[in-house]
């Protein structure tokens, strides 16, 4: 964790409605190269709102988003993955009916020339796949490199969704509920990964409902709740019990039903 | 059988398929009428003429398909093309360059119908199958409307009847058939279609504009509509408002026969060539072996069948791995 | 398994398969009898008038010695009927006997027959003028044209229909779709003979495309429009089921007259409950009996007549039960 450097995201006093609602109210958030933050909270408290005004897609009421000092481009998500930030959605946003590859390099094809037409260059799109699977230590045997990645395993689509935004070179990864539809081993590759890209200095902002994996892989824990920030703190400073009681508000205390909960990591 | 094996059987089942087709005519036809089925340059011909009339359509179609959508609207625009073909060369009189700008302004006319549809369903959000009805009703009434009270409009130019002459017909609709395989499997275009078909959402947050390639998918499937209407014109010296009634669903068999999933990001217009030439031999087939035609309806409904299933099998077999 | 294999162990399947049903089709018995003339019939779409038809030319074909090949369209167009006529063309007939769904449309393929060397017969239907063999004109190949004479037809309806309404009053033509030189020829022969006939008027034909759901909707319409409508003249078999139903379901029987032609199955209850008023039914049992005679004597080298004229049975409630009458109701 590098504490004493300028944050790569400082999210600042960021409001917004919908309809009536006030999904989030004043709500702050600072993220730095090589951490990774968990964004805790109950259902409807603001967390995916809140991610989404991150990666551009909603245009927040009040309050700001920089992003290595520059004021992110509002509502435009392209923009913003440009600049470096790529979120993992929980469905992963992948192609079923596509290779790796081509889900990798999805909307942005790598082109070659054949008699003057320009045409898709398929043997850089399956060359890359194996690389980028490569370098997250993800096997994928020769012949399902190019088949439709719906034939894949959910560990497998969960890194290729990883790799694509590596590949593009993200500074700042969100990771929306990244363990939700995984069995326990593929779980434990992915927390992996996620400590491996925090030694490479990629930044990450952790949804989760979780505690387990939370408590496993994040630096720091930000609690929504009802549209506000309910706290923060180290997860070496906290246990489970309080982050639920953040959660929910203290009524209740000392319940430990929540997400199978651990006390210390 | 595992799926790789599947995967493999799936894509050279239709030809396989086309084969047996062919080698059980043959026999038939060697054994009880006495002569070749395929040995024939007529029977070739006259098969591949019966082709590639659903098939202009189910190249257009193909790409619809694949986005998950459908296009109802393909038989119709079909005949309306027929009819303005004939009444702009009725117009313009003989010569090349009529001929030219009669097929230029027909083609602009009918990608209107195409524009609309994919405005309904990628901007407005209405359901393909209910968007293409509508305009299957809309262009329905304007062929005839534009035929006049004569419900066809006859025609009589020698450059636009060569075009529907011997083999011509057969060339054209090929040589767009390849042209549009590049542009399906080796272009951005065609990733970008796939991609639609597969995941909508996906292709969005990938920052593929779905709703202006999804319009685009649509006009394209209205070309070659309009490209259908052109040609049979020229094949029948009168263009017919009703020209395309009975292609509309054996456009669709093609495409489902060649391994199209309809509910997309599944097909390839080689799959839709066999699917469209093996209803063109079961078609021809039958009659040259002096069977009832109308058995023709249950033997394309089976194929129909079949590819669905086997389509279903690598599917599921696909996913346990 | 390889991807080679796989395509060997799928061809060596449908080799397997492909003899197996060529053994079957072996000790099927064998095809035809190459001196007997073998005649192609192709009608315009499936109804009761063409199988009457066939009837009259299985007959024919009998008598003749020869051997009849028999293939129907589903709808009439162009569309369904072009592709059956090509495979027929394949097949090589001596003759080619067939009701052109389209005056214009079905010439160039028809040429194609003609210069393969089959003869060609149009019955009821005719291609160009329907005046063959003149050396004008390019539908000017086919042998012969065997129908009734529509145009005459079309007179007599007319003339039965004005009798019927009284001589005055507002009738309309529930037709199929015009460029089909039968119906086209009826209406024009409607037409002219209403003519003389100042105290009816006429109203805008409608084309039903040979649906009969289609024609009873035009009748519903035209009388919500025209509820004081006198008659309806339906020109072909499928017009005259749809009015008929029509004009039921409007409650207008005996009030609406209609004459109709072509004696569809179940007319003659209709004609005796009233709902019909005349039935000018053609005779496709004696074309279909005189276009394959003709063709069996083409096919043997000898001349035929280019012209053919069948006549018409008027039926009305009077006469429908006499037997001479009743034989000329078409069936399937």
């Amino acid at each position: 964790m590098s504490e004493g450097t300028a944050p790569l995201l400082e999210v600042r006093g960021v409001s917004i409605h919908f309809g009536g609602v006030e999904a989030l109210k004043a709500v702050d958030l600072e993220v730095r190269a090589g951490e990774v933050v968990a964004l805790a909270g109950d259902n409807g408290a603001g967390k995916s709102t809140l991610i989404k005004i991150v990666s551009g897609v909603y245009v927040p009421g009040a309050g700001e988003v920089r992003f290595r000092g520059e004021r992110t481009p509002a509502g435009d998500p392209q923009a913003v993955r440009a600049r470096g930030i790529e979120t993992i959605y929980q469905d992963l946003a992948l192609a079923d009916n596509l290779d790796v590859g081509s889900n990798i390099f999805l909307g942005r094809e790598p082109m070659r020339r054949v008699l003057g037409l320009p045409v898709v260059d398929r043997a850089r799109m399956t060359e890359v796949a194996r690389e980028v699977l490569e370098r997250l230590d993800i096997h994928v045997p020769p012949n399902k490199l190019n088949v439709p990645v719906r034939l894949l395993s959910g560990g497998q689509r969960q890194a290729i969704a990883i790799g694509r935004a590596l590949w593009w070179d993200a500074k700042l990864l969100i990771m929306d509920e990244p363990t939700a539809a995984l069995g326990v081993p593929e779980q434990r590759k992915v927390m992996d990964l996620i400590r491996g890209l925090r030694a490479q200095g990629v930044a990450i902002i952790l949804v989760s409902h979780n505690l387990n994996d939370i408590f496993a892989v994040a630096d720091r824990i930000v609690v929504l709740r009802r549209g506000e920030r309910a706290g923060e703190r180290r997860v070496a400073e906290t246990d489970g019990d309080e982050i639920v009681r953040l959660m929910v508000g203290d009524t209740y205390a000392g319940t430990r039903q929540a997400g199978g909960v651990r006390s210390k990591t | 059988m595992a799926p790789e094996r599947l995967a493999v059987v799936s894509r050279i089942w239709p030809w396989l398929f086309l084969a047996g087709l062919i080698v059980f005519f043959e026999a038939w036809a060697q054994l009880r009428v006495g002569r070749s089925f395929i040995g024939s340059g007529y029977n070739v011909q006259a098969i591949l003429l019966a082709a590639s009339a659903p098939l202009m359509l189910a190249i257009g179609q193909t790409f619809v398909i694949i986005t998950a959508g459908i296009d109802l609207s393909v038989g119709f625009v079909m005949g309306l093309a027929a009819v303005c073909i004939a009444q702009f060369v009725d117009r313009g009189g003989a010569g090349a360059g009529v001929l030219a700008l009669a097929i230029a302004l027909t083609v602009a006319s009918c990608l209107v119908p195409g524009w609309v549809n994919g405005f309904l369903i990628a901007r407005l959000g209405v359901p393909a199958f209910i968007g293409t009805l509508g305009m299957y009703g809309v262009a329905r009434g304007a062929g005839f409307l534009a035929a006049g009270s004569g419900m066809t409009v006859p025609v009589d130019h020698a450059g636009l009847a060569w075009i529907g002459t011997g083999w011509t017909p057969v060339v054209v609709t090929g040589v767009l058939l390849a042209a549009m395989h590049v542009l399906l499997s080796q272009t951005r275009f065609g990733q970008h279609t796939y991609a639609i078909g597969g995941n909508p959402q996906s292709a969005a947050r990938a920052g593929i504009d779905v709703r202006r390639h999804l319009v685009r998918v649509y006009m394209l499937s209205a070309f070659f509509a309009a490209c259908g209407g052109i040609v049979y014109t020229a094949r029948y010296s009168a263009g017919a408002a009703n020209a395309g009634e009975s292609l509309l669903l054996d456009s669709i068999a093609a495409v489902v026969i060649g391994g199209a999933s309809l509910f997309g990001g599944t097909g390839s217009l080689v799959g839709s060539l066999i699917g469209a030439l093996i209803i063109a031999v079961i078609q021809f087939g039958l009659i040259f072996i002096d069977v009832n035609a109308f058995w023709q309806f249950i033997a394309v409904g089976a194929v129909i069948v079949l590819s669905v299933l086997i389509d279903q099998a690598k599917e599921r077999l696909g996913r346990a791995s | 398994m390889s991807q080679r294999r796989i395509v060997i162990r799928g061809a060596v399947i449908a080799a397997q398969a492909a003899l197996a049903i060529t053994l079957m089709g072996a000790l099927a018995p064998a095809g035809a009898d190459s001196s007997k003339p073998v005649i192609a019939l192709l009608p315009g779409v499936v109804d009761p008038f063409y199988f009457t038809m066939k009837r009259g030319a299985d007959q024919a074909a009998k008598e003749a010695g020869a051997e009849l090949l028999f293939q129907i369209p589903k709808a009439w167009n162009t569309a369904d009927q072009v592709p059956i006529l090509k495979a027929m063309i394949a097949k090589h007939p001596d003759v080619l006997v067939i009701a052109p769904v389209d005056k214009t449309q079905l010439i160039q393929p028809l040429k194609e027959a003609s210069d393969a060397g089959i003869k060609v017969i149009t019955v009821d239907t005719y291609i160009g003028t329907g005046k063959y063999r003149t050396g004008a004109g390019n539908a000017d190949f086919p042998y012969s044209y065997v129908a009734s004479d529509n145009t005459e037809g079309g007179r007599i309806a007319a003339q039965a229909l004005a009798k019927a309404i009284g001589d005055k009053g507002t009738v309309y033509v529930e037709n199929n779709k015009p460029g089909i030189s039968s119906t086209d020829q009826r209406a024009e022969g409607f037409a002219e003979e209403m003519k003389k006939h100042p105290n009816i008027k006429v109203l805008e034909t409608q084309y039903n495309e040979d649906d009969a759901n289609r024609a009873a909707a035009h009748v519903a319409a035209v009388l919500a429009r025209t509820p004081d409508l006198a008659g309806i003249f339906a020109a072909n078999t499928f017009s005259g089921k749809g009015a008929a139903a029509g004009v039921k379901n409007a409650g207008k029987t005996g009030v609406v007259k209609v004459v109709t032609f072509d004696a569809v199955p179940g007319i003659d209850q209709d004609l005796k409950s009233g709902l019909v008023d005349i039935a000018v039914a053609q005779k496709p049992s004696e074309m279909g009996y005189m276009s394959v005679k003709y063709a069996a004597d083409l096919a043997r080298g000898k001349t035929v007549p280019t012209t053919f004229g069948t006549g018409f049975v008027v039926m009305d409630k009077s006469n429908v039960d006499n037997p001479d009458v009743h034989k000329y109701i078409y069936s399937n």
